[in-house]
């Protein structure tokens, strides 16, 4: 492993930490009735006896760096704690909702990307041309929508008017269905929202692919490339495409790390189980624990996502990470 | 001694919004087998615009309006682009105007010598990769480098790598398009006896394009003088230096100081280069001309030759050819 892996590796393990540190310490330097964070509106309903209790079980009442040390076994156990609102182990929900996210957000990172980039291709190649401003008109107008507004019109064109879609969830609910059946039937519930995240989020690759095809594209190593013979189709694929990806790619990069939370007004618009409609249920119900497990696993996914980001980029651009490696 | 390309008639226009800017003339001159020949003028008089219609590169709103460009009884002017692919680097190559820009910042250098061979000839990749290690070894570079970046070399160091690029199939004729405008005078001159000396050992045929007049006429056998888009003398270096005929070359001549000659008053020519859209009718550069009379605004002088070799656009010596 490089020296420049090495100091990423531990940048990033410092971050960690800190942040974890941030995280234990906001509640407690927060004013307020620690019981209303742990047990929520019941309080006023409890006996001292039972509060006592409650603060004891937290381990509230041991000395501060006893808490803490408790604190990271179990943030590196995942114990989260204990969901009032939910009922249930924070752990548990996180486990439900994280693979639903990934699936609707993950697939619109692709699926945005692809067709980002090749439009965008397209659009620099054909600079000034009828296509290129037409393209350029459609992909602004697309991202002049605010993104609740284009859910509900898919929702009451496609599941409403036509009937051919679900209009919630990430299933059908009190199913049994297995297999294939279940398959088909989470890619129905998947269509509406997917589609209209891919509208949201795909005019920002075009115009960042465009952008830098046009700058690549007036670059002297294209012209020389020209002069060399090369072929029209090499150069821009083997040499313009290639270097006009670097800005998609920290584009892509970046989208990465709010995967998460990136979707939370579509998952909210559609009822789909995902971290971000989690997070908007948590914030209603003030939910504290359950808000701060999810706030602490969105960071750390953007952390995640810039260190990946950090350890591809001496792949895809040469002059990153050896200069200062 | 044979001529390598033969550029005859050659105008090429720039379509702005403004009108047509003629940046190249009804330009015409050869360049014979071994020679290096100067293309020289200030700026925007249409030196890089005659080397790329040679390649037939130029850039949309530019277009080659009439003109042959002969290279071995073929016309590049009206071949398919099919053709032109071949026949560029394969036969005419270029050392560009920046090589610092003109490498590709993601291939490695031996990836983008190797990627000129292979377009041109059918040979397998580890020949074109020993090919590359020697011609690196022959610009000075150590054949080990081939490996690396282009942002891991000096200014220098790459116009070396362009130098080397230029040579890798053995073409009949290199384009040096300001080559070593960016480079510092020493890693200039550096440069500049490299090339020199190739093109004596290798019996290369250059055409030298810069606005360097000292330079130029410590390189080149021959210089052929652009202004506003035309040529208005093309002689032999010592011809130029010793015997320059037509007014403009005089003045630029004049604003050189020699370096041998302390004493020598430098003088600059009176007013600006004109505007190549709205260009005077007649000679183009009557009104900073001494000597301008009223013929220069009726017509347009043509490039004539005063005496063997020596080529002026002028008619103060069209009187002289005359008699």
């Amino acid at each position: 492993m490089s020296k420049y892996m090495l100091q990423k590796i531990a940048q990033y393990g410092i971050v960690i930490f800190i942040i974890l540190t941030l995280n234990f310490l906001l509640p407690r330097l927060m004013p307020g009735n620690p019981l209303m964070y742990l047990a929520g509106e019941d309080v006023g309903f409890m006996t001292s006896e039972e509060k006592q209790q409650v603060l004891e079980d937290a381990g509230l009442n041991d000395p501060l760096y006893v808490q803490y040390g408790s604190y990271l076994k179990d943030m590196f156990t995942g114990n989260f704690g204990y969901s009032y609102q939910q009922k249930m182990p924070i752990i548990e929900l996180l486990s439900d909702r994280i693979p639903w996210t990934l699936l609707l957000a993950g697939l619109n990172l692709v699926i945005a990307t692809i067709l980002g980039v090749i439009f965008g291709a397209i659009s620099a190649w054909k600079r000034g041309t009828r296509t290129d401003v037409n393209m350029l008109t459609f992909f602004m107008f697309l991202s002049a929508m605010p993104s609740f507004w284009i859910g509900m019109i898919l929702v009451s064109i496609f599941a409403g008017t036509l009937g051919w879609l679900p209009v919630f969830g990430a299933e059908t609910g009190w199913s049994n269905y297995t297999g294939w059946e279940r398959v088909v039937d989470i890619t129905k519930h998947l269509i509406l929202p997917l589609v209209s995240l891919v509208l949201i989020s795909v005019t920002n690759v075009f115009m960042t692919m465009r952008y830098s095809m046009l700058n690549v594209l007036g670059e002297d190593y294209i012209k020389m490339a020209k002069a060399k013979g090369v072929k029209n189709r090499t150069i821009k694929y083997r040499h313009a495409m290639r270097n006009a990806l670097l800005p998609v790619a920290t584009v892509f990069m970046l989208s990465l790390g709010f995967m998460l939370s990136g979707a939370t007004v579509i998952e909210t618009v559609f009822a789909y189980p995902g971290v971000g409609r989690l997070m908007f249920e948590s914030v209603l119900a003030r939910d504290y624990p359950l808000i701060q497990a999810t706030f602490l696993i969105i960071t750390l996914s953007v952390i995640v996502a810039n260190f990946i980001a950090d350890l591809m980029y001496p792949f895809l651009d040469p002059k990153v990470g050896k200069s200062n490696g | 001694m044979s001529n390598i390309l033969e550029v005859k008639n050659l105008t090429t226009h720039y379509f702005t919004a403004e009108g047509p800017a003629e940046a190249a003339g009804d330009v015409s001159f050869s360049v014979r087998k071994g020679e290096m020949l100067g293309l020289i003028g200030e700026s925007g008089c249409g030196k890089s615009t005659v080397a790329s219609s040679i390649l037939r590169l130029i850039e949309y709103p530019g277009n080659i309006v009439s003109g042959e460009v002969v290279l071995d009884g073929k016309d590049l002017v009206s071949a398919k682009e099919k053709e032109l692919e071949k026949i560029r680097w394969k036969d005419i190559s270029v050392i560009p105007q920046s090589a610092m820009n003109s490498l590709n910042p993601v291939y490695t250098i031996g990836d983008q010598i190797i990627e000129s061979i292979l377009l041109h000839e059918d040979v397998t990749k580890k020949v074109a990769l020993e090919r590359t290690k020697s011609l690196l070894e022959l610009v000075g570079i150590d054949k080990d480098r081939w490996k690396s970046y282009p942002h891991e070399f000096s200014g220098g160091m790459k116009q070396r790598v362009a130098i080397a690029m230029a040579l890798s199939c053995n073409p009949k004729l290199i384009i040096s398009d300001e080559s070593t405008t960016g480079l510092d005078v020493l890693t200039q001159a550096q440069v500049m006896a490299l090339m020199k000396d190739l093109q004596k050992r290798l019996d290369l045929s250059i055409i030298m394009i810069s606005h360097d007049l000292p330079l130029v006429t410590s390189v080149c056998d021959r210089i052929a003088i652009m202004y506003a888009g035309k040529i208005v003398e093309w002689a032999s270096t010592d011809d130029i230096v010793n015997d320059s005929r037509h007014p403009y070359s005089q003045g630029l001549l004049n604003a050189t100081p020699d370096l041998l000659n302390p004493d020598k008053e430098v003088s600059s020519i009176p007013g600006t280069v004109p505007n190549l859209v709205n260009l005077p009718s007649g000679c183009r550069f009557k009104e900073r001309c001494q000597y301008a009379m009223n013929r220069c605004s009726e017509e347009s002088p043509a490039l004539l030759e005063v005496k063997k070799d020596h080529h002026v656009a002028c008619f103060l010596e069209e009187g002289d050819y005359r008699e």
